[in-house]
């Protein structure tokens, strides 16, 4: 096997939890290795150069949404990034903006979801009154749960939220991620809230109607889901309950 | 209870009225500089435009009515009104909102957020530039036509208004409007998003090329 290149990585460092820390870049060098991923570049890092580095991860696969964070400017997941992607071999990494900083590139995006859940109310609603354990559950059609499948493959890695400068303006505003997940319930046939109730959510300058369509979650998420075509189908469904 | 009568439609209406009076405007935009542009195909031709927008095919004695093009100014002022108004709630107006989206463009590269930055940067120039030309205008129509205007564009030095406006307007028209196309969800922009952009920029370069050309042809006349 051919001497892998040399790695630099500039590495965003700040520790609120320690008094007098101050935020800085730091430099660190690494070896390449072939099929390295910059989640794997880390995990060597903080092996064998600064066992200090914070960063979070779960499953390495893309699947977990733990490991987002700014990669050259380009907000994405660290576990899916490779390496070889940039030719000049340097790579910097900040925590993504917007959430609350735990410590290096770990960010609490958990904190955010949660509260977003809550506001939103982002479960099912189901239509019965009294849940019958025993009732046999209704059949859903193939392409409903086609549907709903292909936004249930949000991960809430926070990149969407990152990534609108809406967002980052406007403390309010429910982001990519909030419409993805109403869209989610609008379109499920056992959710018992009507259009009126979804306009009340999101039929406002905090939701759609907040949006300017910059495009920053459609451009960034790793999940390739379909944001634009979401907020755009939400927007003309909220704006047709207008009249 | 509330004190006020709460219109929880609001916001609705008012996302609604953003996007309609920007793409009639910019409809209204393209069309007057192609009626201007008429002064290409010498003073004659911009001469029958003009009288034409007057209504002189209705007046007996074919001056025409020059107050028709003082209405129509009032329209188009009464239309950017509304839309900036609207367009002011999502411009980052307190310093903490400023902060923030330095921040984030300092950290995260996106070409469409930058985009809408030219947008709000060509949006106040037109918020400043356009009062002006719509006053000009609007008070002395009858001074429309290829003597009148270069005299007002060239001897008047009001060229100094019109060139910053064209180029802020025409970028903010044609931004504008792809960004409707894809904020109402178009089925083709959605599909077709990079060519739309590249369109967009093409019509941008188009009518400032063709507003400068106009700009420069009114130039003989300015001696006359």
């Amino acid at each position: 096997m051919s001497q892998g290149r040399t790695l630099t990585f500039n590495i965003f460092r700040y520790d609120p939890q320690e008094p007098g820390d101050k935020p800085k870049m730091v430099k660190y060098q690494l070896e390449e290795a072939p099929g390295m991923t910059v989640f794997i570049a880390l995990n060597m890092l903080r092996e064998k150069q600064d066992p200090s580095l914070q960063f979070d991860f779960v499953c390495r696969a893309g699947i977990c949404g733990s490991c987002a964070m700014v990669i050259n400017g380009y907000p994405t997941l660290a576990c899916r990034t490779l390496t070889s992607k940039y030719p000049k071999g340097e790579i910097t990494l900040m925590p993504l903006p917007g959430f609350e900083l735990i410590g290096d590139l770990s960010v609490n995006t958990g904190k955010f979801m949660r509260e977003l859940a809550e506001r939103l109310k982002l479960w099912l609603h189901p239509r019965q009154d009294e849940i019958d354990i025993h009732r046999i559950e209704a059949p859903m059609a193939p392409e409903e749960a086609a549907k709903l499948y292909e936004l249930d493959r949000c991960v809430e890695c926070g990149v969407c939220v990152s990534a609108c400068a809406t967002k980052q303006m406007r403390d309010t505003f429910v982001g990519a991620v909030g419409m993805m997940k109403i869209a989610r319930f609008e379109l499920d046939s056992r959710d018992a809230r009507s259009v009126e109730d979804f306009y009340h959510v999101i039929g406002n300058q905090d939701g759609v109607f907040g949006c300017m369509t910059l495009l920053g979650c459609q451009d960034n998420c790793p999940k390739d889901l379909p944001h634009m075509q979401q907020i755009a189908y939400l927007r003309r469904k909220m704006a047709g309950a207008l009249v | 209870m509330s004190l006020t009568r709460h219109n929880s439609k609001l916001s609705g209406w008012l996302d609604l009225s953003q996007s309609l009076t920007g793409v009639i405007l910019t409809l209204f935009l393209w069309t007057h500089l192609l009626l201007v542009s008429s002064i290409l195909l010498g003073g004659d031709a911009m001469t029958l435009v003009a009288k034409t927008m007057e209504l002189s095919f209705l007046s007996a004695d074919g001056h025409g009515y020059p107050w028709v093009v003082t209405i129509i100014a009032v329209v188009v002022a009464v239309l950017a009104l509304i839309h900036v108004l609207v367009a002011v709630h999502k411009m980052p107006l307190n310093l903490a909102q400023q902060r923030a989206l330095r921040k984030q463009m300092t950290v995260i590269s996106h070409g469409d957020t930058k985009l809408w930055v030219w947008q709000a940067i060509t949006g106040v120039g037109i918020f400043l530039l356009l009062p002006v030309h719509l006053w000009l205008i609007g008070s002395a129509p009858e001074t429309i036509g290829p003597i009148g205007s270069a005299d007002r564009i060239w001897n008047q030095g009001v060229w100094m208004v019109y060139l910053p406006l064209l180029l802020c307007v025409e970028l903010h028209a044609a931004i504008g409007l792809y960004r409707v196309a894809i904020k109402w969800g178009a089925e083709k922009a959605l599909n077709h998003r990079a060519r739309i952009k590249k369109i967009k920029t093409i019509v941008s370069v188009v009518f400032v090329v063709i507003g400068i050309a106009s700009l420069l042809a009114f130039l003989p006349y300015a001696s006359q």
